[in-house]
């Protein structure tokens, strides 16, 4: 998944993001590049520092995985609108 | 303020994915009234429109009444700075009846943003604490 141009995942996004995944039961890690963050972790994914474009890579385990990557993936893709 | 659960989704994204209500609120007690007030701005940015957060200076009193204003019903966690700041954060969560008011061992700046998004997701007061004093692990190096 990729950050649209001119979105960093900082203040609000990131806030966005993070509620988000905490609506979820599994373990989900993001990564940006060579960091990488527990995605419900709002000082940890701020701490990613990922400016718009970037790529991230999301990892999720558990009984909800599938929809919490959906999920986070709309939410990403919403920033831009 | 919340929209109706039949509005069409708008510019909060996610707000439909994390429907909360009663939510934990944040006090912010500096020393200087401007940086309580920046924080608390920044922490609403990060934390959205329904977390209330609250910023004083130090003084005992008004300490206490901007416990009262946090409050919705599931607690207060309250973050200080220093010197008098946190003395009076001390003092207003000392006099505060029973345990729904916190004062969070946890870096000011860093621990406003951690229970501000916490509290957003509207988990409980233990875990919106937690989140405060776990800024302290988050190293910058």
């Amino acid at each position: 998944m990729r950050l649209p141009d001119g979105v960093a995942l900082h203040a609000r996004p990131a806030g966005l993001f993070v509620r988000t995944a905490a609506g979820f039961k599994s373990r989900i890690t993001v990564a940006a590049g060579e960091k990488r963050s527990d995605a419900k972790s709002i000082l940890g994914v701020l701490a990613l520092g990922a400016e718009g474009g970037t790529t991230l890579v999301l990892t999720a385990e558990g009984e909800d995985a599938g929809l919490a990557v959906a999920a986070l993936t709309a939410c990403v893709g919403a920033f831009a609108e | 303020m919340r929209r109706p659960s039949a509005a069409p989704p708008s510019v909060e994204p996610a707000l439909h994915c994390a429907e909360v209500q009663g939510l934990v609120g944040i006090v912010l007690v500096s020393r200087s009234d401007r940086l309580a007030r920046g924080l608390a701005d920044l922490a609403g940015q990060v934390a959205g429109p329904d977390v209330r957060i609250e910023a004083v200076g130090a003084a005992g009193e008004r300490v206490a009444a901007a416990i009262a204003r946090a409050d919705a019903g599931a607690g207060v966690v309250v973050l200080a700075d220093v010197e008098a700041a946190l003395d009076a954060a001390r003092e207003a969560v000392g006099r505060s009846a029973g345990d729904a008011v916190r004062l969070a061992d946890a870096p000011l700046v860093e621990g406003a943003v951690a229970a501000a998004v916490t509290a957003a997701t509207g988990q409980p007061l233990d875990a919106v604490a937690a989140a405060a004093e776990e800024a302290h692990d988050v190293g910058k190096r």
